[in-house]
C-alpha cells in the first residue's frame, strides 16, 4: 500500500515540474533538479528512510533497464550523421572520453580522495541514466555520480559558449561534439542558441558518447585501479 | 471523418502498440543481463542490450516500427526513472563537506576543459575532412544530399 502511494507522488511531483518546465525552460527548473529537492524534503520532513522509499520506488527504477535499450532508436535514426562526418564524430568523441577521464582522474588523486570517489566521478560526462549504470558496474556511488552528472551539465550549459569564444569554436560540428559528449543533455540544450545543426550533432554525440563511454571507463578502471 | 467509436479505438491500439513495444525492449535489455552474467563482462546490461538493438536494427531483423512507439515513451518518460535512484544522494550526506565541494569543482573543472580540448581538435579535424570530401567526392554529394532527406 505505502509502495502505491510512493509511486504515485513521484510520478505526480514529477508530471507537475514537467509542466512547471515547459512553461519556463530555465536550466534550474529542470524536473531532474526540482523533483529530487521536492521529494528529498518530503522524505525529510516526514522522516521516511530511503529504504522504505524504494519498497516503491524500485518499479520506477526498473524501467530504467528498457529505457537505456531505447536509446538504440535515435542513435539508429541519426545514422546518416555519423556517415556525413564519421572521421571528425568518431574521432572527437575518442578525445572527449579520454580528456575527460584523465583530467578527472587526475584531479582526483591530486587531492588524494578516496577510489570510492574517484570512481563514482569517472562516468560524470555520460547521460544520467547510463553514468549511474556504469557507476554501479565499476562500484561507484550511482546516486553522487548522478549528482556529477548534473554538475558537468549545467558547468557546459552554463559556460560553454565562453569556452567557445576563448578558444575560437565556430563550427558547428566541434560544438556539438564537444558539449554532446562533455555535457549530455543539459548542455546541448544550450545549443539551440547556435542552430539545429550543433543540436543535432550534439544529440548524436551524447548518445555515442554514452556507449563509448560506458566501454572506456571499466577499461580505464581495469588499467589504473 | 472516422465515427465516434474511431478514435478511442485507434488510441487503444496504439497503447497496447507501446506496451507491447516495451515488452520488446525488455527482451534485449534481459538479453544483456543475461550475457553480462555469462561473460562477466564490465559493462552495463542495460548498454549490451542497446548494442544488439542497433545491431539488429542495423541488420534490418528488427523493423524500427516495431519498436519505435515503446523506445519513444520510454525516452520521454526517462527522468522520471532516474528520479528514484537519485533520491538515494538522501543517504550521502558527505557532498555538503570539503570533499564535495572538491568533487563538485573537479568536475566543473575537468568538463569545461574537454569542452575546450574536444573542440578545438575535432574543429581542425573536421576542416580536414570537409576539405578532402569537397575534392574528391564531388559526384557523390548529390546522392549523399538526397539520401538525407529521404
Amino acid at each position: 500500500m505505502k509502495a502505491i502511494i510512493f509511486i504515485i507522488s513521484t510520478v505526480i511531483v514529477f508530471y507537475l515540474m514537467s509542466l512547471i518546465h515547459k512553461r519556463y525552460s530555465y536550466p534550474y527548473l529542470l524536473p531532474i533538479l526540482t523533483s529530487t529537492i521536492i521529494l528529498i524534503a518530503a522524505l525529510l520532513m516526514l522522516d521516511i528512510p530511503y529504504g522504505d522509499y524504494m519498497e516503491g520506488g524500485k518499479y520506477i527504477q526498473h524501467l530504467l533497464g528498457p529505457a537505456v535499450v531505447s536509446l538504440a532508436y535515435p542513435l539508429y535514426n541519426q545514422r546518416h550523421l555519423v556517415v556525413k562526418y564519421k572521421y571528425t564524430i568518431i574521432s572527437g568523441i575518442f578525445i572527449a572520453m579520454i580528456s575527460g577521464l584523465i583530467s578527472i582522474f587526475l584531479m582526483l588523486v591530486l587531492f588524494k580522495l578516496d577510489d570510492s570517489y574517484i570512481l563514482t566521478a569517472l562516468p560524470k560526462s555520460l547521460t544520467t541514466p547510463v553514468a549511474m549504470q556504469v557507476s554501479e558496474t565499476i562500484n561507484g556511488i550511482p546516486p553522487l555520480t548522478a549528482v556529477l552528472v548534473m554538475i558537468a551539465g549545467f558547468a557546459g550549459a552554463l559556460f560553454g559558449p565562453f569556452v567557445y569564444k576563448i578558444g575560437k569554436i565556430t563550427s558547428p560540428i566541434s560544438r556539438g561534439i564537444s558539449m554532446g559528449s562533455a555535457s549530455h543533455g543539459v548542455g546541448i540544450s544550450k545549443l539551440k542558441d547556435f542552430g539545429e545543426e550543433d543540436l543535432s550533432i550534439g544529440s548524436l554525440s551524447m548518445g555515442l558518447s554514452a556507449v563509448v563511454g560506458a566501454v572506456l571507463c571499466p577499461i580505464f578502471v581495469l588499467i589504473f585501479f | 471523418m472516422i465515427g465516434n467509436l474511431g478514435e478511442p479505438i485507434a488510441l487503444c491500439m496504439r497503447i497496447i502498440r507501446t506496451i507491447v513495444q516495451i515488452l520488446i525492449l525488455y527482451i534485449f535489455y534481459y538479453m544483456g543481463v543475461f550475457i553480462v552474467e555469462m561473460t562477466n563482462l564490465p559493462l552495463p546490461p542495460s548498454i549490451v542490450g542497446l548494442l544488439l538493438l542497433v545491431g539488429c536494427l542495423q541488420l534490418k531483423w528488427i523493423k524500427v516500427e516495431y519498436i519505435q512507439d515503446g523506445a519513444g515513451f520510454l525516452i520521454g518518460f526517462m527522468t522520471l526513472f532516474f528520479i528514484p535512484p537519485m533520491l538515494g544522494i538522501i543517504d550521502y550526506p558527505e557532498l555538503l563537506s570539503i570533499k564535495g565541494t572538491i568533487l563538485i569543482s573537479a568536475v566543473f573543472i575537468s568538463t569545461l576543459f574537454t569542452i575546450f580540448f574536444t573542440g578545438i581538435i575535432s574543429q581542425k579535424i573536421g576542416m580536414k575532412e570537409m576539405a578532402r570530401k569537397e575534392k574528391g567526392e564531388r559526384g557523390e554529394d548529390a546522392f549523399e544530399s538526397n539520401h538525407l532527406h529521404h
